[in-house]
């Protein structure tokens, strides 16, 4: 549409400092927060590739064809094997991480005021911690009461 | 206040592939918002979380659950997609290919994966 022109983000200054967008931006060289989350996102996101993708694979696919249901005794035996309880959690927290960081990110693309802005994020940033912390704490705590391993993803 | 425009113009495959990318990963995020809730029933013992299953346990979920299959395999894919070129600027040069390969593995994934997961409530499943 004519009348935008070029200018189709009102940038002012330096985007690094003003802007948490990453959108047609280069890879950051600046040191500091936005840096770091740039690389976690790729990081954590070639993790998440294998983790997100094989949880699912596992849950959604792989538990119906092998003829099995996701219920407490399902949940209890799979929790038993440390390997799935640290497999989890580093998706509960990688997951949790990158998503929201990628929310921040689109946040600060199209709420241009400062002060809504800081709240949408401040309030998402609330949020992320109960539900990081509830997570965790879910995964952690959970009694298996030593039941034994039964299931091939158990 | 100035916004950005969506679709103020011709939109190419590159775009919709960045707005997929975008609308993909909030959609994976609210279910794990949602997916979080669910789980801390575990800590309510075997009857509340054998309940809360239940609900879980119905056609319309299992079309959801569809969408967001094909959701994480399009946003790993693409995300693959973006880092490489991240990493390695000469690969913009296959940007366009590039993005066409995603969206096109993305429905090829999904043919099996939709297939064996609507089963249990297609005619040919039987539950």
């Amino acid at each position: 549409m004519a009348g935008h022109g070029r200018r189709i983000w009102p940038v002012q200054g330096d985007p690094l400092r003003h802007n948490p967008s990453r959108a047609a931006t280069p890879r950051p060289t600046q040191p500091g927060f936005e840096r770091f989350m740039w690389y976690f996102t790729r990081i954590s996101g070639l993790l998440l590739v294998l983790l997100a993708l094989g949880h699912m694979l596992i849950m959604h696919v792989l538990v119906q064809l092998t003829g099995q249901e996701i219920n407490f005794a399902f949940v209890t035996s799979r929790w038993g094997s440390p390997f799935w309880r640290i497999y989890d959690l580093l998706l509960l927290v990688l997951a949790l991480i990158h998503g929201v960081n990628g929310a921040r990110i689109i946040i600060g693309d199209y709420v241009v005021r400062g002060g809504l802005r800081g709240l949408l994020i401040g309030l998402l940033m609330v949020m992320t911690l109960i539900w990081l912390l509830t997570g965790v704490f879910v995964i952690a705590t959970f009694d298996p009461n030593g039941a034994p391993a039964a299931g091939p993803f158990s | 206040m100035t916004r950005r425009p969506i679709f103020a113009y011709r939109i190419s495959w590159s775009q919709l592939a960045w707005l997929g990318h975008r609308l993909s990963g909030i959609g994976v995020l609210v279910y794990l918002f949602m997916h979080i809730v669910e789980n801390a029933t575990l800590a309510l013992g075997p009857d509340v979380y054998n309940v809360t299953q239940t609900f879980f346990r119905n056609l319309p979920v299992r079309l959801g659950e569809i969408v967001l299959m094909a959701a994480l395999v399009y946003h790993s894919l693409n995300g693959l997609r973006v880092i490489a070129m991240d990493f390695w600027p000469s690969t913009t040069v296959w940007y366009r290919p590039l993005t066409y390969g995603v969206i096109i593995a993305t429905a090829l994934a999904m043919i099996p994966l939709g297939l064996i997961m609507i089963t249990p409530y297609a005619p040919w499943g039987g539950r």
